[in-house]
């Protein structure tokens, strides 16, 4: 399987760890990325609240990129995987259509809407497989109590993403299980992180992520995992902001999707930038017998 | 009943509660035959008339039109008359019943809707006609059908409360109007005989436009598809192109713009200033730090992507383009 590897901003910038594990899974599982230097940013639907039309150009001018290539476009981020989405959708609207293609021709790129856009547990799921990933597994999670955190936009608006229902998703639990992990389900693994408006009112963002977090625990997870960077952000990289909010501390390590494959496929915390993260994943590591030097 | 449907067992779990009578919030368990595509209210209907008086719930039209019958079926804010209980049954095993979110519970499955009343009455939600500055002289108030065309999906919102009860903002602070309320508020902001665009905009500003999380929530819930969310969204690409960037929402979204303008990737720390000014990137230094031990990137500016003279250009042309508006 070759696909455009579409790693998104913050995989390349403060989720580095990301982008890591990605390239050691997909190696993995035989995935060839192809990288484009070409790609721009997705816009993080804050463009699209700007300027509509300029990000559907934005992402038709990356989808293009891809079509050129003959592939498909793999993203790792549920917001990259959004908008992307929603610009091969909103490109059928003949009036925005016309509009991107004002300024799109005249650089002399033409996008014929052929470009599927698959987030990797889509790709993970359904084009590798459930089974081909559990026949892989050298290092069960055994035991390991999971909450997966999907992300809004690899979900909804459900009728636009085509993919599961919007509240009751169950591909990322699949996935988990067949790691040898045990996926907890909780109210909070399809609510928001709070990212979106961490820069609006940090407070009622840090409230958000606090109140998944406090769910995801009180269900029993070890650990929370998640298929998108910013909601990482939210989650890691400001969980201490959460705890305050909810006046308690939450101590919950969370992974990155390709991370927790990675560890079932036997790569090293190390290889999978697991010391990166700041909330230390140790505590979840030695539930099954792994040690991180962080 | 289908000829060929066949009669299941529904389990409903429902939430009771009534505090005039003392004691604590419990679920009551019930079972009923009844064939898939039988509507939950239905089942809590027959509940009520036949095994449990006191089940209390609201109700009238039975036909998704009253907006009177929101509640959470599995979780999920819904109409009960709307929501078959067969794939419930198949995707839970069971059907539980609990009353709305985000509104304080007066008994059993009826809420106390004050909270989304109150909120939809702050947006002025009326056609404002200025008498100072009427319609010109033989202008006519009828509107095109394409005029009518931006806001088709509003006038079908039945109040039913669905987004409120399933919006996470809503139930994180009470600063933020509601899904609900916000699309209500964009039917008046771009209804071409409302002459109260810019005070909306302005008002709304301040007062919790930039707190929706577009999680997109609520337009899961919406029976009626008018999709909130994205009402929201044109809401707020309105107020950035009337007014800039004004309020800290509006100036991430145009910083963000920006940011993208200069390298075609984004460049984080020069986001913070861009949407808080050096005052905000400074009160951001602690946890900028914390972030930056291990993640030492962060104060890097990240190269520019190949072909940015294209990503400049689609700027040049589409940055100040509203053919759309005309």
């Amino acid at each position: 399987m070759k696909l455009a590897y579409y790693p998104g901003c913050v995989a390349q910038e403060s989720g580095r760890e990301l982008d890591m594990a990605t390239r050691w899974v997909c190696q993995a599982l035989g995935i060839e990325l192809v990288s484009f230097p070409s790609f721009s940013c997705c816009g993080s639907g804050f463009v699209d609240e700007a300027n509509e039309v300029l990000n559907v150009a934005l992402n038709a001018r990356n989808l293009a990129i891809a079509e050129k290539a003959g592939l498909d476009l793999l993203t790792i981020c549920s917001t990259c995987q959004g908008m992307l989405t929603l610009a091969n959708l909103r490109l059928t609207d003949p009036k925005i259509r016309a509009r991107v293609d004002a300024a799109l021709t005249p650089l002399g790129i033409q996008y014929r809407g052929t470009t599927q856009v698959k987030h990797l547990l889509r790709v993970l799921t359904e084009d590798v497989g459930i089974e081909k990933i559990r026949a892989k597994v050298v290092r069960p999670l055994a035991g390991l109590k999971v909450g997966a955190f999907y992300g809004c936009h690899l979900l909804r608006p459900s009728d636009e993403m085509r993919w599961q229902t919007g509240e009751e998703p169950h591909a990322f639990e699949d996935l988990l299980a067949a790691v040898g992990a045990d996926p907890v389900y909780y109210r909070g693994r399809v609510m928001c992180c709070g990212f979106p408006i961490q820069f609006v009112k940090p407070e009622t963002a840090s409230r958000i992520a606090g109140r998944q977090i406090d769910d995801a625990k009180a269900h029993g997870a070890d650990a929370m995992a998640t298929p998108c960077p910013l909601c990482h952000i939210s989650l890691d990289a400001y969980q201490n902001q959460a705890s305050k909010a909810v006046g308690h501390e939450l101590n919950m390590p969370v992974f990155h999707l390709p991370q927790v494959v990675g560890l079932a496929l036997g790569a090293t915390p190390e290889q999978l930038g697991l010391p990166r993260h700041l909330v230390p994943t140790g505590p979840a590591l030695a539930k099954i017998g792994t040690r991180a030097h962080a | 009943m289908f000829a060929d449907e066949k009669l299941i067992t529904v389990p409903f779990d429902v939430y009771r509660y009534d505090p005039a009578h003392g004691g604590e919030p419990r679920y009551q368990h019930y079972e009923l035959r009844l064939a898939p595509h039988t509507p939950i209210l239905t089942g809590l209907l027959r509940i009520r008339d036949e095994m449990d008086p006191t089940l209390t719930l609201r109700y009238s039209c039975r036909s998704a039109i009253c907006g009177s019958c929101a509640m959470l079926v599995n979780s999920k804010s819904r109409l009960a008359c709307h929501t078959p209980v067969g794939p419930e049954v198949k995707e839970h095993g069971r059907i539980v019943v609990d009353p709305m979110r985000n509104q304080p519970i007066l008994r059993d499955l009826v809420v106390d809707q004050q909270p989304f009343w109150s909120r939809y009455e702050k947006m002025e939600p009326h056609l404002i006609l200025d008498p100072k500055h009427p319609m010109p002289e033989g202008q006519t108030t009828a509107m095109s059908p394409a005029q009518v065309e931006r806001f088709k999906e509003t006038p079908r919102c039945i109040s039913c409360a669905a987004c409120f009860s399933a919006c996470p903002a809503v139930e994180a602070d009470p600063a933020f109007p509601g899904p609900m309320a916000l699309a209500k508020l964009y039917r008046f902001v771009v209804d071409p005989r409302d002459t109260a665009q810019t005070h909306r905009l302005q008002k709304i500003q301040t007062e919790g436009l930039w707190l929706c999380l577009r999680c997109h929530l609520c337009t899961e819930a919406c029976p009626k598809d008018v999709r909130p969310s994205e009402r929201i969204r044109d809401l707020k690409e309105l107020a950035v192109q009337a007014q800039g960037g004004t309020e800290a929402g509006s100036r991430h979204a145009i910083g963000f713009l920006h940011n993208i303008e200069e390298r075609g990737t984004l460049n984080e720390l020069k986001l913070v200033r861009q949407t808080s000014g050096i005052g905000g990137l400074a009160a951001s230094l602690p946890q900028g730090v914390r972030i930056w031990r291990k993640k030492p990137e962060l104060t890097q500016s990240p190269p520019p992507i190949e072909g940015l003279d294209q990503v400049k250009k689609i700027y040049s042309t589409l940055k100040d383009d509203k053919s759309e508006e005309s």
